[in-house]
């Protein structure tokens, strides 16, 4: 129970981590998206999902 | 002005009882006359509905079907999914102690799984929704009152934002804390699912399926809490500012008609007796019009 509350205490970012870095990653993939600088769609996933996780856990406020 | 849903029926013989006692027992004699019998519409659009969301993954993935035709039908699964639960949370296939008892657990448990609604949880503040409706305080409800249909739209959106305190879940703590052992159950019952619909998202994204876990089950998700919401929510008890048996919903109608309302046009029947089933409701409102209107039942129809 104790590992539960501690998972959704930090719920927004694993939620960006585990779920809308591959969603980014299989979306760019899917819309043939190249990313600049020679970065990989991962790259880009994981920026946006740990960037976007954290503004949901800070502001409380995914939109 | 909305024509009323009995246009050109026969008119109802006016009412001669006019005594409390006598409207009430009118009113249980046709209540009764709904109740009877199996809701098996309702059981098998339950399990129907379930099969198939289920049955798109398989479809979805092996390419047999395009996403775009599974992300709308799963968002149908999910908006329809939740009706035959609720029959369910108000043991409305098989009351405590009757051999199907586990049918209408079953179905309870079951429907709701697109919706990711645990069924203790949906069962618990529901019976606290009838028994306090438009209640500030007590109704777990009462969060959708909004002044228009737009306005409870983004306030659901905003009510599902991580940092604003989920009303169920206050609701269950504060049953838990004060010794009530099923709240304390729903509260585990619900971590575990929801727990488990997260850890299934994931899984499915990191193995390849994030657009499918995406389409089929996440935006239809909330599309479907968005739309159940609001017609389940918001129309029926709309301005939310009355109290009392005859007064705290309402009947209503729409050009879009009652099945785009999912059955709600007549939720007043609902509230004053729960046992009919949905399906049900429209024949026992027509039946039961000329007592509402002498109990002074908000017919907004």
């Amino acid at each position: 129970m104790t590992l539960i509350k501690i998972l959704f205490a930090w719920g927004p970012i694993l939620f960006g981590l585990g779920f809308l870095a591959p969603l980014t990653v299989q979306a760019m993939e899917a819309a043939a998206l190249t990313p600049p600088f020679g970065l990989t769609p991962l790259h880009i996933g994981l920026a946006l999902g740990l960037t976007w996780g954290l503004i949901a856990k800070f502001t409380g406020r995914w939109i | 002005m909305q024509e009323p849903l009995n246009a050109g029926a026969p008119q109802a013989a006016p009412l001669k009882t006019a005594d409390e006692k006598a409207l009430m027992r009118e009113e249980m004699r046709i209540a009764k006359k709904y109740m009877n019998g199996f809701p098996f519409f309702m059981a098998f659009w339950g399990i129907f509905n379930l099969l198939c969301w289920l049955a798109l993954w398989p479809l979805v993935i092996s390419g047999i079907m395009p996403l775009w035709a599974g992300f709308i039908i799963a968002t149908l699964n999910v908006t329809l999914c939740y009706l035959p639960s609720h029959e369910a949370q108000h043991s409305n296939y098989a009351p405590p102690g009757h051999p199907l008892r586990w049918l209408n657990e079953l179905i309870g448990y079951v429907s709701t799984i697109p919706l990711v609604l645990p069924f203790k949880t949906a069962r618990i503040t529901h019976m606290d929704h009838h028994s306090f409706t438009n209640d500030p305080e007590r109704d777990p409800d009462y969060g959708v009152k909004a002044k228009n249909a737009f306005a409870a739209i983004m306030q659901g959106l905003f009510r599902r934002q991580p940092g604003n305190a989920d009303a169920y879940g206050l609701l269950l703590q504060k049953k838990a804390e004060s010794g009530n052992k099923l709240a304390e159950r729903a509260i585990v019952e619900a971590l575990v699912q929801t727990t488990s619909f997260y850890l299934i998202l994931a899984a499915l994204a990191w193995s390849g399926y994030a657009l499918e876990a995406a389409l089929l089950w996440w935006l239809p998700r909330h599309l479907g809490m968005t739309y159940i919401s609001l017609f389940l929510s918001w129309f029926p008890h709309h301005p939310m500012t009355e109290q009392g048996r005859y007064r705290n919903t309402r009947s209503f109608h729409h050009w879009y008609g009652n099945i785009v309302a999912l059955g709600m046009e007549h939720h007043i029947v609902h509230h004053l007796h729960p046992g009919i089933p949905l399906n049900r409701n429209a024949a026992a409102f027509r039946e039961m019009r000329p007592l509402l209107v002498e109990r002074g039942c908000r017919l907004e129809d």
